[in-house]
């Protein structure tokens, strides 16, 4: 794993971070070229890297609300390859769906990346090793994860934008319980849950550090996420070396407070930052785009304007 | 192993059933549990599946006895004191509606019953003793039953275990609505099982999964519902991405394809183990 990472160090022993934030109004234009101008601006490292695409697949999705959208997925791994990645494969580990081919098929993830034999990986039920958890936040000190994921060199976490009815919200950091298998702790992976959401999120996002981030807010989803909520065209697509910066910057792109929302707060400390001063923003700024998220009555007090 | 052990005899599947019995063996847990994967100190939803496969396959009874034994012992998460004294004692709303003294079994030990753990374990329980099971095993699967009868969606089917979550109703899932109606055969006339089959059978031919579509064609068989030709469906579904080189579903096929099931047949034996 690439080495700057692997590192956990206070947001003031930090370098800032660069987030861009990119206007596409649908999924049918060119994605790809978009990404590789971001990614080249970045200056993210991948020549000869091999990447996994972490995107955020939940559940069957026909229309396109639920799932990172496959159109983001693919233009991400031709980006990647474009810019000279050794490997791109794609996986997830569904949460409550056990039968992640028929999620797959749903969204017609086949049409924009071919043959999924040779380029998804289902990580619920990829070879599993034991790894030990480094914050120590919870209670689970371990976890059995993946091979694909700890075999990679440059990890990207593609969620969606959208609200969650148990974190407030679901983004970069959130996306990562899906490299939890399935197969030791099941469908849904209730020992995460047990162990305390914000907890258990530190030790996955400290032990298996995202390197990148790429968040599909073309069409978002408000309300009762990550599930049932309403499809919420947004028209960005956000980018950026540091998945807590990241996730900060969608929440206020979303009218939330990212320092109200316990896990982003958490991750600020030892992760990423969280603090605009800290976020070197490219592309759009955050008001030319911010749109107020419906959220649910518990989560009001996530609001920026509370 | 379940799988192979329905197929046409062949000395590669013995061969591989051999060595999984060994295996299996040699990972079983001194409290009689099995980890998911060798090496795990605690033993979790697997262990069903391990006691079936070895019961049917005629081998290890006392293996299988230690593991029958751990699963009458594990109680999930949500029922220990603590746990209750905080849900009476919270002040905000109820965010999902179920009825947390009604206990099944977890996915991992010490954590809350789910749909699929709790219906493998009654399946088990269906298939050693029958009717009539021990005392302490008769109150689990009771419990269990009417667990499973509360978390169904309002429509019929069920989902992992959530049938509604902020006062909405949750969508079933093809897998967990045939583990659960896999294990409430016994009840194959009640209202609700009838209504999952309902939902089930409406969405079974269009379902673009293989594992969903094997486990649905197995269910509507086993409850006598008409059903579709499935080996040409799965060789489409197989054509098209291998099923992800997905062990389980190339097992739920198999499963599904083999017309004896005797995994899923009562034991007409009646406690036979205690």
């Amino acid at each position: 794993m690439m080495e700057s990472a692997s590192r956990l160090s206070p947001s003031f022993a930090r370098p800032n971070s660069r987030v861009a934030i990119r206007s596409a109004k649908n999924y049918e234009m060119d994605l790809s070229a978009l990404l590789v101008e971001t990614l080249r601006e970045l200056d993210l490292p991948v020549r000869g890297k091999t990447v996994l695409l972490k995107p955020n697949f939940v559940g069957p999705d026909p229309s396109g609300t639920i799932n990172t959208h496959p159109a983001v997925v693919a233009a991400a791994r031709e980006s990647f390859l474009r810019l000279g990645a050794a490997k791109v494969m794609v996986g997830d580990g569904p949460a409550l769906e056990r039968d992640t081919e028929a999620i797959a098929e749903s969204m017609r993830l086949r049409e924009y990346l071919g043959p999924l034999a040779a380029s998804f990986v289902d990580l619920n039920l990829d070879e599993v090793h034991r790894v030990p958890l480094r914050a120590g936040a919870s209670s689970l000190r371990e976890l059995y994860l993946p091979d694909t994921v700890l075999g990679t060199d440059l990890i990207v976490s593609m969620p969606k934008l959208k609200t969650h009815h148990w974190a407030g919200v679901t983004l970069s950091l959130k996306n990562m319980f899906g490299i939890v298998p399935g197969s030791c702790y099941g469908w849904p992976k209730n020992i995460l849950h047990w162990a305390g959401i914000t907890r258990a999120l530190l030790d996955i996002n400290s032990t298996v550090r995202p390197h990148f981030a790429i968040v599909d807010g073309i069409v978002g989803m408000e309300g009762n996420g990550p599930i049932q909520g309403m499809a919420k065209p947004c028209g960005v697509l956000v980018l950026g070396d540091d998945p807590v910066a990241v996730d900060a910057t969608c929440a206020r792109m979303m009218g939330l407070a990212p320092e109200r929302i316990e896990h982003i707060a958490q991750a600020g400390l030892l992760l990423g930052h969280i603090r605009e001063q800290n976020i070197r923003q490219f592309g759009e700024s955050i008001t030319s785009v911010r749109t107020e998220f419906a959220v649910l009555p518990e989560f009001r007090k996530l609001r920026a304007s509370a | 192993m379940l799988a192979l052990a329905g197929g046409e005899e062949r000395l590669e599947a013995e061969s591989a059933t051999m060595r999984g019995i060994r295996w299996l063996l040699a990972v079983q847990l001194p409290d009689g549990s099995w980890p998911a994967y060798p090496g795990q100190d605690e033993g979790c939803w697997v262990t069903s599946l391990a006691c079936l496969t070895l019961h049917q396959l005629g081998v290890a009874p006392e293996a299988v006895t230690k593991g029958i034994d751990w699963l009458g012992d594990a109680w999930p998460g949500e029922g220990r004191l603590w746990q209750r004294i905080l849900r009476r004692l919270s002040s905000r709303p109820a965010v999902t509606r179920q009825n947390h003294s009604l206990r099944g079994w977890s996915w991992t030990r010490g954590t809350s019953s789910w749909v699929e753990p709790t219906a493998c374990a009654l399946i088990l329980l269906h298939n050693i003793f029958g009717p009539t099971l021990p005392r302490r095993l008769a109150k689990r699967r009771r419990l269990a039953e009417a667990m499973l009868y509360d978390r169904m969606c309002p429509n019929g089917g069920w989902n992992s275990g959530n049938p509604f979550v902020y006062g909405v109703a949750g969508e079933p899932l093809v897998g967990p609505t045939v583990w659960a109606l896999l294990a409430l055969q016994r009840h194959q006339e009640r209202a609700e099982n009838q209504r999952s089959l309902d939902w089930l059978a409406s969405v079974s031919e269009r379902t673009p999964g293989p594992s969903s579509l094997a486990l649905a064609h197995l269910c509507l068989e086993t409850y006598g519902r008409p059903t579709q030709e499935l080996e040409p469906a799965l060789r489409r579904l197989y054509a098209t991405n291998e099923f992800l080189q997905n062990i389980p579903a190339l097992a739920h096929a198999a499963l599904a394809l083999d017309p004896t099931r005797t995994w899923l047949q009562v034991s007409t034996k009646g406690g036979g183990r205690s």
